[in-house]
């Protein structure tokens, strides 16, 4: 086996032999399986027996406790009672709550009695309930015929879009939705996995450097070949995590998973054109070497491997803006501020794919985007191999500048 | 001539760290390389090791550039101990004898016979980092020549060692040096290179001093180390002609003379024609050569 084969080696079985990284699988692993099972976990904590009374006092005279129908959360219950009873049996908590409805300069008007808080979820239902029942009743107040009235409750209008651009992916609503919800999911792993091999190649680098076994090293193989070792080594370690949790994350959901989930996955999965995973891929793989290459060099200036935190916080930082933005982007995936970060290298990652999948993009902008990353880590690999073989062996206290001005008085 | 290093100049901008330096190494002798912290070791180290450029000058290994070779021709001892703390020990000298081109096979029985030779063969399952200092020592020894380098760079190799390991490692520095190694060596004790080195060169700010043999060094200085055990006292001496310094021991006195030449006068003068039971003149010693050439202000 050759040098760097060995070093890759020695790295790579020491990483995933290590509890940290077991253990964090692990858990992503437990993550993954309460995603998946979500509503069968929920189920257990929630008693499908308890439901909420309401008691229902209809002085419309137009029959309108039909529009609002027991489920298993509420139940209705039509009382003819006056209010003030009614208020006095809600009070007792005979009733969780009691709903008026009366009407008032020809609309209807809805009030909501109640002694303790409702759940959110069960108030929603209520207020969704009384609105479509203040149309119903608006409806009958016009004195149109039942097939008059149902049409105009009854109207779903469709809109088509039309793009005229043809460069543009033409998405339609629903490919959106998918695709915002499944950006997120990427922009978020993308973040996830690059902050933690961005430590842990930082850590590794600066604990062989504080060890001093990297001298040891450097009388053996060329600083290039070190470098090339790890950021391959870590590379390898968060592809074997990425792969063990896409097959335990298959496994889940084909075997443990409801259909209905498995089905929503699917369809949601299905929404998304295959250029969509294969050009996150290619973001995903491309800035995580960047971000490692960036983690290899902050490593390589500190001093201890104290110092490691110190040094890749600039990293972490750029990660973080990134992904804040990206979070910015739920209600407009399509504004500038978007734009101008799914342009810059080290986070187009996360907001390229979010605009991918959820805005209308021309291939031209995405293959834009690819060659700024692709350069920026060409450049950064270029200029690297340069300063670690400068820094790798220069020990200096200080900030990260001091310790930058002090590798750049290094002439190797 | 192994290890040549001409006229080679180290500078960090404005800073001169390592000025012109010039030696040789013949092959499987020890070469010490001695200075106070900051004189331009590690520099020359590293530089050698093809780690650092140097700024002038040349350094060839058998008449060709050390750039232009692989680095498995030597070993490693850095001054700052650097082994891998949660590995295992075995584990550890496997892979540093791999990374120098070894097989596993052809490593095996080495690994065993320094094991067994340092007292670790009951701790070779066990984390460097549970080792005491001593013992990461002798790991961190073998780690260097387990590939039986044909140049070896010892940089303090017996530092935080009790008498009894130091022993134990001299011992199997000096096999090395009988099987043919050639060995560059560098240490804050004197007597350590006294014992191991045939030539050195010392260094002050960069700059050697002296470059050459041992027993020349101290010739160089000639036998002006008086010891004695009188009844006179020290302003008594400290007045004889030919005394540069007194120095008061455990059973007597140490005179520094300003020449040898100076001694039969002095056995006259302080024996006064009766027994003394103690008169003997010496060398000095490296520790001491190495103080007064490096300690003297504009040398």
């Amino acid at each position: 086996m050759n040098k760097l084969g060995l070093l890759v080696k020695q790295l790579y079985l020491q990483k995933i032999k290590s509890k940290s990284f077991i253990l964090l699988t692990l858990l992503y692993l437990a993550i993954i399986a309460v995603a998946v099972n979500w509503s069968s976990i929920k189920g257990i904590f929630t008693d499908d027996n308890k439901y909420v009374t309401i008691a229902l006092v209809d002085d419309t005279k137009l029959d309108l406790a039909k529009q609002f129908p027991s489920d298993k959360e509420v139940k209705f219950k039509v009382v003819k009672e006056s209010k003030k009873e009614v208020d006095a049996l809600v009070k007792k908590e005979k009733y969780d709550a009691a709903v008026y409805l009366t009407s008032k300069d020809q609309q209807l008007a809805v009030e909501l009695a109640t002694a303790k808080s409702l759940d959110l979820q069960v108030q929603s239902k209520i207020d969704a309930l009384a609105e479509n029942a203040g149309k119903v009743y608006s409806v009958q107040q016009l004195n149109l015929s039942a097939e008059q009235a149902a049409k105009i409750l009854q109207t779903n209008t469709v809109v088509k879009q039309v793009d005229l651009q043809e460069k543009t992916s033409n998405k339609t609503a629903e490919e959106k939705s998918a695709g915002i919800l499944i950006a997120y999911i990427m922009g978020f792993l993308i973040y996830l996995f690059v902050t933690s091999y961005l430590s842990m190649i930082t850590t590794d680098i600066a604990s062989e450097k504080g060890s001093r076994v990297l001298e040891v090293l450097m009388a053996s193989v060329k600083p290039s070949t070190h470098l090339f070792s790890k950021l391959i080594g870590v590379f390898l370690t968060g592809l074997t995590q990425i792969v063990i949790l896409a097959v335990g994350a298959y496994i889940l959901i084909q075997f443990t998973a409801k259909k209905s989930v498995t089905d929503s996955l699917q369809e949601m999965l299905g929404q998304l054109p295959a250029t969509y995973f294969i050009y996150v891929i290619l973001f995903f793989l491309l800035s995580i070497i960047l971000f490692l290459l960036i983690g290899a060099l902050a490593g390589s200036l500190v001093s201890k491997v104290e110092e490691a935190s110190q040094v890749m916080m600039p990293g972490v930082f750029i990660m973080l803006i990134g992904f804040y933005v990206m979070l910015s982007g739920i209600s407009n995936p399509d504004s500038l501020l978007i734009k101008v970060f799914s342009y810059i290298p080290f986070t187009s990652g996360m907001l390229m794919t979010l605009r991918l999948g959820a805005t209308d993009i021309s291939t031209v902008s995405v293959w834009i985007s690819l060659a700024i990353l692709f350069a920026t880590v060409a450049l950064l690999f270029t200029i690297s191999v340069t300063f670690y073989k400068r820094s790798v062996l220069t020990y200096s206290s200080g900030g990260i500048m001091q310790k930058i001005k002090t590798v750049l008085k290094v002439t190797t | 001539m192994t290890l040549e290093v001409r006229q080679v100049t180290k500078k960090y901008k404005d800073f001169v760290a390592v000025n012109a330096l010039d030696f040789t190494i013949n092959e499987g002798e020890v070469f010490g390389l001695i200075g106070q912290n900051g004189a331009g070791k590690t520099t020359t180290f590293r530089m050698i090791l093809n780690l650092q450029d140097t700024t002038e000058g040349t350094i060839l290994w058998k008449g060709k550039s050390v750039h232009k070779l692989e680095r498995d021709f030597l070993g490693y001892l850095p001054e700052e101990r650097g082994i891998y703390p949660q590995m295992k020990i075995e584990e550890q000298l496997y892979f540093f004898g791999m990374l120098k081109g070894k097989s596993k096979k052809e490593l095996k029985t080495e690994i065993q016979y320094w094991l067994e030779r340092f007292e670790l063969t009951d701790k070779r399952n066990d984390k460097a980092e549970t080792l005491s200092k001593g013992n990461q020592q002798k790991v961190q020894l073998i780690a260097s020549f387990i590939h039986k380098p044909e140049f070896l760079i010892l940089d303090e190799p017996f530092s935080g060692l009790d008498p009894v390991n130091r022993q134990l490692l001299m011992d199997a520095i000096l096999d090395l040096k009988k099987q043919g190694t050639t060995i560059l060596f560098s240490s804050h004790q004197m007597d350590n290179v006294e014992e191991l080195c045939d030539h050195l060169c010392i260094l002050k700010r960069g700059v050697s001093l002296y470059t050459g043999g041992l027993q020349e060094l101290k010739a160089l200085y000639g036998k002006i180390k008086l010891s004695i055990r009188t009844a006179k006292t020290k302003p008594e001496l400290e007045v004889l002609e030919g005394v540069e310094r007194v120095e008061q021991t455990r059973d007597g006195y140490t005179l520094y003379l300003q020449d040898e030449s100076y001694g039969e006068a002095l056995y006259q003068a302080i024996s006064e024609g009766f027994y003394m039971d103690k008169f003997s003149m010496d060398y000095l010693s490296l520790d001491e050569i190495f103080k007064l050439k490096v300690g003297a202000p504009n040398e």
